[in-house]
């Protein structure tokens, strides 16, 4: 076992601190304050990520044959942990790179993967993500959103929730009913364009920033039957694969780090920092931020050894939803008027995206049954 | 980064497990039903089987040093690892074994002094050992669940020539080892019985409060494990301390879970549950607990800050 980085990781990272602050603007905490969703940041990762493209850095570990470096996957997660600290300013495009791309490498057709990877690639491609809807949110498969095949077309109608970046997003990566299948079996993936005429996209007022969050409805929308991306039915397959990857590796717990370094620099210059309960309060959360740590490097370990990832990404996910809380619940105890005004974007950023981490993406309570029933071999409940 | 053991790590560990399947390791029924069991028989295995020196082996190191204490304490029985493999051979091999350690200057029962042939202070300016002479210690009943002792007379003392803090710090690491190795076999003789015992109609096991907070659990003691490792190889002090901090804030409700879902069969000797979680309860408190170790790491990490 060995904990150390390499002398190449080393100077891996030290390249990408050094792009990022020739690259990142002096406001970027100001934009970054307005979520990851928002029209700010989508236009402003529209600016940066061809820069990262040009500079080799949005998709190292994706194949040569499609762009990529071969890099190999702890490359790949040096790069996010850096990102990650900075306030991810890839925004919507992190899906791409992480998943969405790597879907269409294996499950799409040649012309999908023609049409869609180059412009991924030069980092100018926004996808939304319509999974979840009014009456399906953790329970998934019970979706009812509908594509009815026309001919050589689907007519897809339903309603979709929660939608991140909808609003911006040039297509959309749809889960809807198709053929005859029941449940799981009956779900199929398009590939929307977001103009298509039926689409409307309603932004939800919330909690996490302007703009972040929509309702996004489907009327008749008529899309080829090439916008289908696998079978009909396959889809839960193929979310698994590509969700098994979302969920390795986010290195959310390097933005709760630095802000928790941040919020004790504002303690000890206000002269806060000397009591001895706020000293073990910061030790706590810096423990919950390195708990987090560790776990997330124990999926990209197994992910670099090419092992399946199970219940050991759940895992990591509960403590990175615990870190994000921790450094959160630290920040408003002890600087309370920081989350007042705008002179700390940087936490009202991370406060925004830590009370969501616990919901999206599968909520915390999906993962410790995932935990129970594949880590502890606990029988199947009933729920 | 690399986080699975090497060749000759995997050797090691896998003749350690060999080791700890025979009998003088297994939990015995006894006529008295004591609060804890040791073994004369598998201590002596250990010791003679060299593994307690494996942290001074150049493939093997600190990093199964710490591995080896974490699957010893999983065992129901009592094992004086953690003092002997992550201490003793780097800052006092010619000390025979078992080894107590006294952590502070407050007179107090200390755990394996009745079975210990020499003691390590870890409490003041420098680090001072001691030969246990015959009669010197008295045993202590004890909640706890070592064999727990108190010094009768006093004891030749002389200073060991190392850091106090490079000692304090691995002894941090050594604890959270121990600690997190006894919330693991606590954990998992609890998720045994949930899985056979039915209520309901059911197993216990399949009910979701149940699940999630043992899934919770599980979840703060692989954390453990992970910042142990890490903290074993890194040698730093903050590593240390926070890896400890964070299983002892970790076992305050990781035990009383644990205990809740045994129901009344958790309550009785003749179930080992109280072997493990007794010794994590004290496990807990080492070098002033929770609270005092994380402070430490907040102190240590933004001195500069």
């Amino acid at each position: 076992m060995d904990f150390d980085w390499t002398e190449e990781d080393r100077a891996y990272r030290a390249r990408i601190r050094e792009f990022l602050k020739k690259e990142l603007p002096s406001d970027w905490d100001e934009i970054s304050r307005h979520g990851p969703g928002s029209r700010e940041q989508t236009e402003f990762s529209l600016q940066f990520c061809p820069k990262l493209a040009e500079a080799g850095l949005l998709v190292p570990h994706w194949p040569q044959e499609w762009g990529g470096g071969d890099r190999p996957t702890w490359e790949h997660f040096i790069l996010g942990e850096e990102l990650w600290a900075a306030g991810e300013p890839r925004g919507a495009q992190y899906m791409n790179v992480n998943w969405i791309g790597p879907t269409l490498m294996r499950f799409g057709t040649e012309e999908q993967k023609r049409r869609f990877i180059p412009e991924m690639v030069a980092g100018k491609a926004i996808w939304c993500q319509g999974f979840s809807e009014p009456n399906a949110g953790s329970d998934l498969a019970s979706l009812r959103t509908r594509a009815e095949r026309d001919g050589d077309d689907y007519v897809i109608n339903g309603t979709k929730i929660w939608t991140s970046y909808a609003a911006m997003a040039e297509h959309c990566f749809l889960l809807a009913r198709a053929g005859a299948g029941q449940g799981k079996a009956g779900i199929a993936i398009f590939i929307v364009p977001m103009s298509t005429p039926g689409i409307e996209v309603r932004s939800i007022p919330s909690l996490i920033g302007h703009g972040d969050i929509h309702e996004t409805f489907f009327t008749d929308v008529r899309v080829p039957a090439a916008a289908r991306l696998g079978e009909e039915g396959e889809a839960w397959s193929i979310i698994n694969y590509s969700l098994a990857n979302e969920r390795v590796g986010i290195p959310r717990y390097e933005l709760s780090t630095r802000v928790l370094n941040d919020m004790v620099s504002e303690l000890k210059q206000r002269g806060d920092f000397s009591d001895p309960v706020v000293q073990a309060r910061a030790g706590s959360a810096a423990a919950a931020c390195e708990a987090a740590r560790m776990l997330v490097y124990r999926t990209v370990d197994m992910k670099a050894r090419g092992d399946i990832v199970g219940a050991e990404a759940s895992m990591a996910r509960v403590a990175v939803i615990e870190a994000d809380h921790a450094v959160t619940d630290f920040g408003m105890e002890f600087l309370p008027d920081a989350f007042n005004g705008r002179s700390h974007p940087a936490f009202l950023a991370h406060h925004e995206r830590a009370i969501v981490t616990g919901i999206a993406a599968g909520a915390a309570e999906i993962q410790l049954g995932l935990i129970a029933r594949h880590w502890l071999d606990l029988p199947k409940g009933v729920h | 980064m690399r986080l699975h053991p090497n060749d000759d790590q995997a050797m090691f560990l896998s003749a350690l497990d060999q080791m700890m399947q025979g009998k003088s390791a297994a939990w015995r029924t006894s006529p008295q039903w004591d609060r804890y069991e040791w073994s004369d028989a598998f201590d002596r295995e250990l010791e003679e089987s060299g593994f307690l020196d494996c942290a001074i082996e150049e493939t093997l190191g600190p990093v199964a040093a710490a591995e080896m204490t974490f699957r010893l304490a999983t065992l129901p029985i009592a094992v004086e690892a953690a003092a002997s493999a992550l201490l003793r051979p780097k800052f006092a091999a010619d000390l025979p074994r078992p080894l107590a350690i006294i952590e502070s200057d407050h007179a107090q029962a200390i755990r394996f002094l009745p079975v210990a042939r020499s003691v390590l202070s870890l409490g003041g300016d420098s680090i001072m050992s001691a030969l246990i002479e015959p009669h010197a210690v008295a045993s202590v009943e004890s909640l706890y669940a070592f064999p727990m002792g108190v010094l009768k007379k006093a004891l030749d003392w002389r200073p060991l020539n190392a850091d106090p803090e490079a000692v304090r710090a691995q002894w941090r690491v050594a604890l959270a080892a121990e600690l997190a190795g006894a919330l693991k076999g606590a954990l998992a003789s609890v998720v045994s019985h949930v899985r056979e015992r039915h209520q309901f109609g059911r197993p216990l096991g399949s009910f979701q409060a149940i699940q999630h907070r043992l899934a919770g659990a599980a979840t703060k003691v692989e954390a453990s494990y992970w910042l142990t490792l890490k903290a074993a190889q890194s040698g730093d002090s903050i590593d240390a301390a926070l890896a400890l901090g964070y299983a002892q804030d970790a076992s305050t409700k990781v035990v009383y879970d644990l205990h809740q879902f045994m129901g009344a069969m958790g309550l009785t000797l003749e179930h080992p549950l109280h072997r493990w979680t007794y010794r994590a309860r004290l496990l807990r408190s080492s070098l002033r607990g929770s609270i005092n170790n994380l402070r430490t790491v907040a102190v240590e990490r933004w001195r500069a800050a």
